[in-house]
């Protein structure tokens, strides 16, 4: 073979293939209308996080029809960008400086989880953008001093199991668990929820008999829920996502395991989590930042909108989107700008973190870091249905301890 | 230290777990054996299998082990299709290299496809039996569980018998032994080549349905599955099916049993200490098959 | 009529250019005008987000040009030399962060220290061949991947490493895009400038013995243990450095991304496509695929269909271009050029002479030559 021939084609095929990188990308630059806000997103819609991906695209679409429905931002008409991260935390970066430098967005809404988010936010903050995201909810995404990033949801990942930690602690000695088996997938968030829960409890003197952290693609839990299940804990506590709760909750029926109490986060949100462990939900208690019942007079709104466009009631993932969108529209309208600009994202960034702002999940307002300081709520299945126990205030029934067999 | 009930239970559930590893790395080694082919998208068809049996399962309502009616001839005439288009495509000098990278894209392709049409979601079968489960000596031993073990013990008990008894099996066998001296004797190893590996995936389609009655099916679920069934093969003797069997066995209990001081990360690593101790002790395989010295 | 008892050699035309004159000024004018194209590429970029492509793109060239030096040398396939890459972001990345080192030396160090340990590694990997080494290269970064995230303590686990920017806070980001474009480009020149060193070496002639048949190269006197592990560790070193340089930009390491058989797979691939053989195979393969994965992904992104066009492209590179897409495409072109007829009408040493004149590279010396210390024929 012949290497200047080799030499020849190879020059020619790379200076053409970087002039087509160079001159025709994807489908070509975007071209701001002026009376528009647009919004670009980063969203993982295939990969491993694609199912409460869409979930949030579907919050942030249903958020962008009802603003234009209702007058739009500062009087101009909302457009979203959504791009496939992939699930990837390169692709996630590579995004959200597409949207920025090629499509030229006027705001960012932030992607989903936190494995992503941290990427994210680095790129937001390098062009100045205010950030507000939906999912990133681990204490170290707001360790990295990200000034421009808030999180819209009512608590950061460690302090959702609050309620339930305070409610647990203050149970007479004679009904309180004395053992607890901690079982979580080792991801910032899951782990998170658990440990969160896990110090408080320990510190109120409930002994930890079995902590578990596992990969995130376990499928085999029979050996986590044989140690949970001779360990004889009075309660387990899950730090988990969707499916590896399902799988740990087979495998300790399978095993005939029955504790007093059982938490599990994320996973009994989901509306498929009936059907996918057999109907024996009840009593099964989970950390929720969002419930379609709340009051709050935006959500009222939210839930009615939603599912008359949708046919079904928004969930957590839907419920956090449009916080986001509800947040960053309340900035913009009491600051009246919405441009890229340097300028105008400081002056959002500086109204968020001095002012409240309220949303469908109530009111939020965030630290210096963007950890928002209110609560999740604690959801449990009563007779079937999912109800708030706690707190006591926005409670829809009581409390079912001990849980019935499963 | 770690309580007898404990114990037992690990050890029980160890066995039921190295049933089901054996019966995954099986077919994957049937592939090295019969064309020296490392068969990465084994993996991406146990999880196409247990796919179709989940699909089989939501559209008829049926048990999905009755979906094994279709899958097994299916994946049978798949394996031949594909090694008669494909793997005979490749030049005999550059084999390894190019069915690593030719199966790997094949993977690839099935990944691609089970997102596209059933999307990422994760799904699992839910059976009536799914919870049930059955009290040996204070253990339980999960029903599901062991129909995957009944599983594996038939099939394998079968491939066993295929081999030994059969014509093709003999044939087969030879093929794998020596390739040139099977020819000589007369056989057609192009032909037994491609039933071979129609046989390596038709055991893989017994073990993705095995795999899809107690586990969460997902598209990437493939790559958690690589690692360990290679290492396994490799453990057990690259073409020897017996030592695959006993290598999974093996495994499998002691990664269960690992389970319990070390938890379920630092367990999982003991397929590839295995695997780098094999390769530095014993290249050719602890428990048998001759194949694995210069390939 | 010239005829093969004809002793004096042909004048030659001396009236026109000899193709190989214009074949060797057209490589000359398209490697300029290519070089000068890659250097003014942030320039000409139109956007930062396309530059942060070319930076990608790069990186991509300098891992495939790195893991070619062992792959494209020897022929051992390694599908897991993202451990390299894995393991070279971290050490710079743990560097800077625990021990406070400046990160251009933490880069370096970072690399040194992955070559050393990629010594024992390659003694106990490089003992055995084909399908069992392609499957050590898988478990060893599957291995790595499970430590990465369990020694949280360490390495930050599951929750990621937060990598400090090299550049003080005043250099924007558009401009630590140019200037990293600027770095891996040097790098790649180094990478490109060892494997030219090393294909016209002894030492690169061995390899290529080793990669032909190894028993006989062996028996030859080739020491194959020592030059495999040299190679092996040269590409290891560079492959971390690659690793570095990248950490160093993108600023956050997840152990689940820097430890994929994915990423290990597309190093094969792009070398794979534009030939193992050649100096530029891999970076042209490198730029082809990247280019194309852009391009799917913003054609096909939001479905999974993107994993089904690689795929269908990696396989199509192997069963119809195993020589990658440059000998493919010259084949193709040879085919309607006018064949050489069969007979020869000059004697061999005249054949010879005029083929090294025009094709230097087809005659280099095989292992036997090199071994043969009688044949000291000048280059």
């Amino acid at each position: 073979m012949n290497s200047s021939k080799r030499l020849l084609f190879g020059v020619l095929v790379s200076v053409s293939a970087l002039a087509v990188t160079g001159c025709s990308q994807g489908g070509g630059a975007t071209k701001t209308v002026a009376d528009e806000v647009t919004i670009g997103i980063s969203l993982p819609l295939t990969g491993d996080f694609s199912e409460p991906g869409k979930g949030v695209q579907r919050g942030y679409e249903a958020w962008a029809k009802y603003v234009n429905q209702n007058g739009g931002l500062m009087g101009k008409k909302v457009r979203l960008t959504i791009l496939d991260d992939q699930s990837n935390a390169d692709r996630v970066a590579s995004d959200y400086e597409k949207l920025i430098n090629r499509d030229k967005v006027d705001l960012v809404f932030g992607p989903f989880s936190t494995r992503l988010v941290v990427p994210a936010a680095q790129v937001a903050k390098d062009y100045g953008y205010l950030f507000v995201e939906p999912a990133g909810a681990a204490a170290e995404v707001f360790t990295k001093g990200f000034g421009n990033l808030f999180y819209a949801a009512p608590a950061v990942a460690n302090d959702h199991y609050n309620y339930l930690a305070k409610t647990i602690l203050a149970m007479p000695i004679s009904q309180r668990p004395k053992t607890a088996a901690y079982a979580s997938m080792d991801d910032p968030f899951a782990q998170g929820t658990a440990y969160g829960l896990k110090g408080k409890l320990e510190a109120g003197g409930i002994k930890t008999v079995v902590n578990e952290v596992y990969p995130p693609d376990t499928t085999d839990f029979g050996g986590i829920a044989a140690k949970i299940a001779t360990s004889k804990a009075d309660i387990v506590v899950g730090g988990t996502q969707y499916q590896d709760a399902v799988n740990l909750i087979v495998a300790l029926q399978q095993l005939n395991y029955q504790p007093k109490l059982a938490a599990f986060s994320t996973a009994p949100t989901n509306p498929e989590f009936p059907k996918a462990i057999g109907d024996k939900t009840e009593g099964i208690l989970a950390p929720t930042g969002y419930t379609p019942g709340a009051a709050w007079p935006s959500n009222v709104k939210f839930v009615d909108f939603y599912t008359k466009t949708n046919g079904n009631a928004p969930g957590e993932d839907e419920a956090n989107a449009w916080t986001t969108g509800e947040v960053v529209a309340a900035a913009v309208e009491a600051v009246k700008c919405a441009d890229p600009s340097p300028k105008c994202q400081a002056k959002l960034i500086d109204y968020l973190h001095k002012n409240t702002v309220e949303t469908v999940v109530g009111p939020l307002s965030w630290d210096k870091d963007g950890r928002p300081q209110g609560a999740h709520l604690i959801q449990q299945y009563v007779k079937g249905a999912i109800r708030i126990v706690l707190p006591e205030v926005q409670k829809e029934a009581d409390l079912l301890y001990p849980k019935p067999q499963w | 230290m770690f309580s007898g009930p404990l114990l037992l239970q690990s050890v029980i559930l160890g066995v039921l777990l190295g049933g089901l590893y054996a019966l995954l790395a099986a077919g994957l080694t049937l592939y090295f054996g019969v064309m020296r082919v490392v068969m990465i998208a084994h993996a991406a068809f146990l999880v196409l299998a247990a796919y179709l049996a989940w699909f089989f399962n939501r559209q008829t309502g049926l048990d999905p082990l009755l979906s094994l009616a279709v899958t097994v001839p299916l994946f049978f005439v798949i394996g031949v299709l594909m090694q008669r288009v494909l793997m005979s495509r490749l030049r005999p000098a550059t084999l390894t290299m190019m069915s690593v990278l030719l199966t790997f894209a094949i993977a690839m392709f099935i990944e691609g496809m089970l997102g596209f049409v059933w999307t990422g979601t994760q799904r699992r079968i839910q059976l009536s039996y799914s919870g049930a489960s059955i009290e040996f000596f204070g253990a339980r031993i999960a029903v599901v569980k062991m129909i995957a073990f009944a599983l594996a013990a038939v099939s394998l008990a079968g491939l066993y018998l295929l081999l030994k008894k059969s014509r093709m099996g003999q044939a087969l066998r030879a093929t794998i032994q020596h390739k040139e001296a099977a020819q000589l004797l007369g056989i057609n190893t192009e032909r037994i080549a491609s039933y071979g590996f129609g046989l390596g995936l038709a055991i893989a389609a017994i073990g993705g349905t095995a795999l899809s009655l107690d586990s969460t099916i997902y598209p990437s679920l493939h790559w958690r599955w690589i690692g360990p069934l290679m290492a396994i093969i490799v453990v057990g003797g690259l073409g020897s099916i017996p030592g695959a069997a006993a290598a999974a066995m093996l495994l499998g209990l002691a990664q269960s049993l690992l389970q319990l001081p070390m938890g379920t990360t630092w367990a999982q690593t003991v397929f590839y200490i295995a695997l780098f101790a094999t390769l530095i002790l014993r290249p050719q395989g602890f428990f048998g098959g001759r194949l694995a010295q210069r390939f | 009529m010239l005829s093969a008892s004809d002793l004096a050699p042909p004048a030659p035309p001396s009236h026109r250019p000899r193709p190989a004159t214009v074949l060797r000024v057209a490589k000359g004018v398209a490697l300029v005008v290519a070089v000068a194209a890659v250097l003014l590429f942030p320039r000409l970029a139109a956007d930062p987000f396309i530059l942060s492509v070319g930076v990608v793109i790069a990186s991509y060239a300098v891992l495939a040009t790195s893991w070619n030096l062992v792959g494209g040398f020897t022929g051992y396939i390694s599908l897991g030399h993202a451990a390299y890459y894995g393991v070279g972001a971290y050490a710079t990345a743990l560097l800077i962060i625990k021990a406070d080192v400046p990160p251009f030396v933490a880069w370096i160090v970072g690399a040194l220290l992955v070559g050393l340990l990629a010594i024992p590694i390659g003694i106990a990997a490089l003992r055995v061949r084909g399908a069992s080494f392609v499957i050590v290269s898988i478990a060893l970064v599957l291995i790595l991947l499970l430590v990465f995230q369990s020694w949280g303590s360490f390495t930050g686990g599951s929750n990621g490493l937060r990598v400090p920017r090299p550049f003080s806070a005043d250099v924007l980001r558009p401009e630590q895009h140019e200037r990293f474009f600027y770095l891996h480009i040097a790098l790649l020149s180094v990478v490109l400038l060892v494997w030219w060193v090393i294909d016209r070496s002894r030492f690169g002639a061995g390899l290529k013995a080793i990669r032909e048949d190894e028993d006989k190269a062996e028996s030859l006197g080739v020491p194959t243990v020592r030059y495999k592990l040299i190679a092996f560790v040269l590409s290891a070193f560079f492959t971390a450095l690659g690793g570095g340089l990248y950490a160093l930009w993108f600023g956050f390491l997840d152990p689940i991304f820097q430890f994929s058989i994915l990423i290990g797979s597309y190093m094969v691939l792009m070398a794979l496509l534009g030939g193992v053989r050649s100096l530029f195979g891999p970076a042209i393969g490198a730029v082809i695929v990247g280019v194309a994965l852009e391009f799917f992904k913003s054609r096909y992104g939001d479905t999974q269909l993107h994993l089904v066009a690689t795929g269908l492209l990696l396989a199509l590179v192997v069963l119809f271009m195993p020589d990658g897409i440059i000998p493919a495409l010259t084949n193709l072109v040879n085919r309607f050029r006018p064949t050489a007829s069969s007979i020869q009408e000059m004697t061999a040493a005249e054949l010879l002479q005029r083929d090294r004149a025009e094709r230097p590279s087809e005659t280099e010396l095989s292992a036997t030559e090199v071994a043969d210390e009688n044949t000291a024929v000048p280059r």
